[in-house]
C-alpha cells in the first residue's frame, strides 16, 4: 500500500513541477502555452541520454533543464509577435514537432522504441535506500524549492512586471519596460521547471516513448492550473492534488464498476478531462484558490 | 524517380487533400471571423462526421451520399448545441472559448472511443483503379471527392455572399460592434454560422474517412494543417481558406520526397510559423485589430 502511496505522491510532484512552471507562464504573465509537454519530453529526453552514456545524474538534471530553457527560447521570442490565440496554436504545434523529431530522429532517440534501462536516482548515487523514497525526498526538494523561488520572483518588481504584463502590456510599455524580455524569461524559467519534471520522470519511470508526451498530459496539467486557480502558487499546488486525486481516483472506479475496461477507463478520464475544462471555464475560471488573472 | 509525371501525380494528389484540408481550413476560418476564436473542436467534429458517416452507412446501407449528408446534420447539430450550451456565454472572452473549445474535442473524441472503440474503420466503397490522363493517374472516386468539396464550398459561398442572412454574418466579421449597433441579431447570425461551419466540418470527416480510413484521431491531427491553411489563406477570409488549403495540400504532397513521410505533417507547423512571422494576414486577409 505505501509502496502506491509513494508512486502517486512522485507522479504528483513531477506534475506539480509542471503546473508551477505554467502557472508563472499562463497565470502570472497571461501567455498561453499549450505546448508544455514539449519542454518536459525534452528535459525526459536529455537526462535519459545522458544517463544512459554513464554521466553523473547531477550533470543530466542540469542539462535537462538547460535545454528545455534554450527550447523555449524561440517560442519566447515568438510570443512576442503573435496574438495569444496564435501562440496558443502554434505551442500546441510546437509540441507535436518535438514529438515528430523524436520519432523520426531515431538515430539519437531510438525512435518508437524509446530508451530503456534509464538509471534511477539510486543506482546513479549509491545509497542504500530505495530509488522511490529518493526520489521523492528529491521531489520534494525540488518542488519546495521551486515554489520559493516562484515566491520570491512574483514578489520582486520582476513579479510586478510580468502581471502588469498579464493585466495591460500597453501600459507596460508605456512605463518604458519592454514586455518581451520579461516574456522570453518567462517561457525559459517555466520551461526549465517542465525539463526538471521530465528527468525526475525518466529516471523514475527508466523508460521512455515518445507516446508519454502527447498534448493529453499538457491539458492535464492545464485543469490542475485552471482548478486549483491561476496566478496563485497555492493554486499550483492545490490543482496538482486534486487532479492526481482525480486520475488516481479514476483508477479505483473501475473496481466499483468492472464492466468498464482499462481502455475504456482511458476514454473516460479524456472525457472528464475535456467536461472539466468547458465547466471551469463556464462556471468557476476562477478555480479553488481564486482567480487572480483577469479576464 | 523524379521525373515529371511523378510531380504531376504529387500535385493531383495534392490537390484532392488540399481540397479537404480547405474544407476544414473554412470552418475554422469561418468561426474565427465570425466568433472570434480559434475553434479547436473542429477536427474532433470532423472525426464525428466520419464516425456518422460511417455509422449510417453501415445501418442503412448503400448511399455514401446519403451517409454524407446525414453526416452533415449530425455535425451541424452538435455544434449549434454547443454553441447554445457553451459558446454562446464565453462570447466575451476567446481565451475561454478556445480552452472550451479544446475540452469539447477531447468530450467528443472521449465518447466516440468510448462507444466505438479505436479500431480502424473504412466505408463501404467499391474499390477503383486509377484512370491515366496523360502522364498523370486519376481516381475517379477523388474526382467525386472533390465534386462534393466543391459543391459545398459554393453552397457556403452562395449563402455568404448572396443571402441576406449571410450579409449580416458578414457584416458581424467585419465589425462586430457595428453590427449590432445596426439591429443585427447576433443570435440567428452565430446558428447559421455553427450550422455551416459545422457541417463543412463532417463533410470534411467524411471525405478524409472515404479517401483515407476512419480512426479516432483523424480529425485533430488535421488540425494543425487546418489552422495552417486558413492562415495562410488568411484568417477570416473565406476565399483565402480555400486558397491555403490547397496550397498546402500540394506543398504536402510535393515536399514529401525530399522530407519523408513523417515529416509532410510537420510542414503545416512550418508554414504557419513561417506565415504568422512573416506575414501575419496571410495571403488575401485584411489587418485586424490586435486583441
Amino acid at each position: 500500500m505505501e509502496n502506491y502511496l509513494l508512486a502517486v505522491a512522485i507522479i504528483g510532484l513531477i506534475y506539480m513541477l509542471l503546473t508551477l512552471g505554467l502557472n508563472l507562464q499562463y497565470g502570472f504573465t497571461g501567455l498561453i502555452n499549450f505546448g508544455h509537454v514539449g519542454f518536459f519530453a525534452v528535459g525526459a529526453y536529455t537526462s535519459a541520454l545522458l544517463g544512459i552514456q554513464g554521466l553523473p545524474l547531477v550533470i543530466g538534471f542540469a542539462a535537462a533543464m538547460v535545454t528545455a530553457a534554450l527550447t523555449a527560447y524561440p517560442i519566447g521570442l515568438l510570443s512576442l509577435r503573435l496574438r495569444v490565440e496564435y501562440l496558443a496554436i502554434v505551442t500546441l504545434g510546437f509540441s507535436e514537432a518535438i514529438r515528430l523529431v523524436i520519432i523520426n530522429e531515431g538515430w539519437l532517440t531510438k525512435g518508437v522504441q524509446g530508451i530503456t534501462n534509464i538509471p534511477t536516482l539510486n543506482q546513479a548515487s549509491g545509497l542504500g535506500i530505495s530509488a522511490s523514497l529518493l526520489t521523492f525526498i528529491l521531489l520534494i526538494l525540488a518542488n519546495g524549492l521551486a515554489i520559493l523561488g516562484i515566491r520570491r520572483l512574483t514578489k520582486s518588481p520582476f513579479g510586478r512586471v510580468i502581471e502588469a504584463i498579464r493585466d495591460d502590456e500597453d501600459a507596460v510599455r508605456a512605463l518604458g519596460k519592454d514586455p518581451g524580455r520579461f516574456k522570453v524569461r518567462v517561457f525559459m524559467i517555466g520551461a526549465s521547471l517542465a525539463g526538471l519534471a521530465g528527468a525526475f520522470y525518466a529516471h523514475y519511470i527508466a523508460y521512455i516513448v515518445p507516446d508519454q508526451f502527447l498534448p493529453l498530459l499538457t491539458f492535464y496539467i492545464w485543469v490542475a492550473m485552471i482548478m486549483g486557480g491561476a496566478g496563485k502558487v497555492s493554486g499550483a499546488v492545490v490543482g496538482t492534488g486534486t487532479l492526481v486525486l482525480f486520475l488516481e481516483g479514476s483508477r479505483f472506479l473501475r473496481d466499483v464498476v468492472p464492466w468498464v475496461s482499462a481502455v475504456e477507463m482511458a476514454s473516460v478520464r479524456l472525457g472528464v478531462v475535456g467536461l472539466a475544462l468547458v465547466l471551469l471555464m463556464l462556471y468557476r475560471p476562477g478555480g479553488i484558490m481564486g482567480d487572480y488573472t483577469s479576464r | 524517380m523524379l521525373n515529371s509525371a511523378y510531380f504531376l501525380n504529387l500535385v493531383v494528389n495534392g490537390v484532392v487533400e488540399g481540397i479537404i484540408i480547405a474544407l476544414a481550413a473554412l470552418a475554422l476560418t469561418l468561426v474565427f471571423g465570425i466568433a472570434r476564436f480559434p475553434n479547436a473542436a473542429a477536427g474532433d467534429t470532423m472525426t464525428l462526421g466520419a464516425y456518422a458517416g460511417f455509422g449510417a452507412q453501415s445501418l442503412l446501407g448503400g448511399s455514401i451520399v446519403l451517409a454524407s449528408i446525414f453526416a452533415m446534420a449530425v455535425t451541424a447539430a452538435v455544434s449549434v448545441f454547443f454553441y447554445y450550451t457553451v459558446f454562446r456565454k464565453l462570447a466575451r472572452s476567446s481565451v475561454a472559448a478556445l480552452i472550451a473549445s479544446i475540452g469539447i474535442a477531447f468530450m467528443l473524441r472521449s465518447g466516440i472511443t468510448f462507444f466505438l472503440g479505436h479500431d480502424q474503420r473504412a466505408f463501404d466503397i467499391p474499390i477503383v483503379r486509377a484512370v491515366p490522363i496523360g502522364p498523370v493517374r486519376i481516381v475517379p472516386s477523388d474526382l467525386t471527392l472533390a465534386a462534393a468539396a466543391l459543391g459545398a464550398l459554393a453552397v457556403v459561398f452562395l449563402v455568404l455572399y448572396m443571402t441576406p442572412l449571410g450579409r449580416r454574418m458578414r457584416a458581424v466579421a467585419d465589425d462586430q460592434a457595428l453590427a449590432r449597433a445596426s439591429g443585427i441579431n447576433a443570435h440567428r447570425v452565430m446558428i447559421m454560422l455553427w450550422v455551416l461551419a459545422g457541417s463543412v466540418a463532417g463533410l470534411a470527416g467524411t471525405l478524409l474517412g472515404i479517401k483515407t480510413i476512419i480512426t479516432p484521431e483523424m480529425g485533430w491531427d488535421l488540425l494543425l494543417p487546418a489552422f495552417a491553411a486558413a492562415i495562410l489563406g488568411g484568417i477570416g477570409s473565406p476565399v483565402g481558406a480555400v486558397l491555403g488549403g490547397l496550397l498546402l495540400g500540394v506543398a504536402q504532397e510535393v515536399s514529401t520526397p525530399f522530407v519523408g513521410f513523417t515529416y509532410k505533417i510537420g510542414l503545416g507547423f512550418v508554414v504557419l510559423l513561417l506565415v504568422l512571422l512573416i506575414r501575419p494576414n496571410g495571403l488575401l486577409g485584411r489587418g485586424e485589430a490586435v486583441r
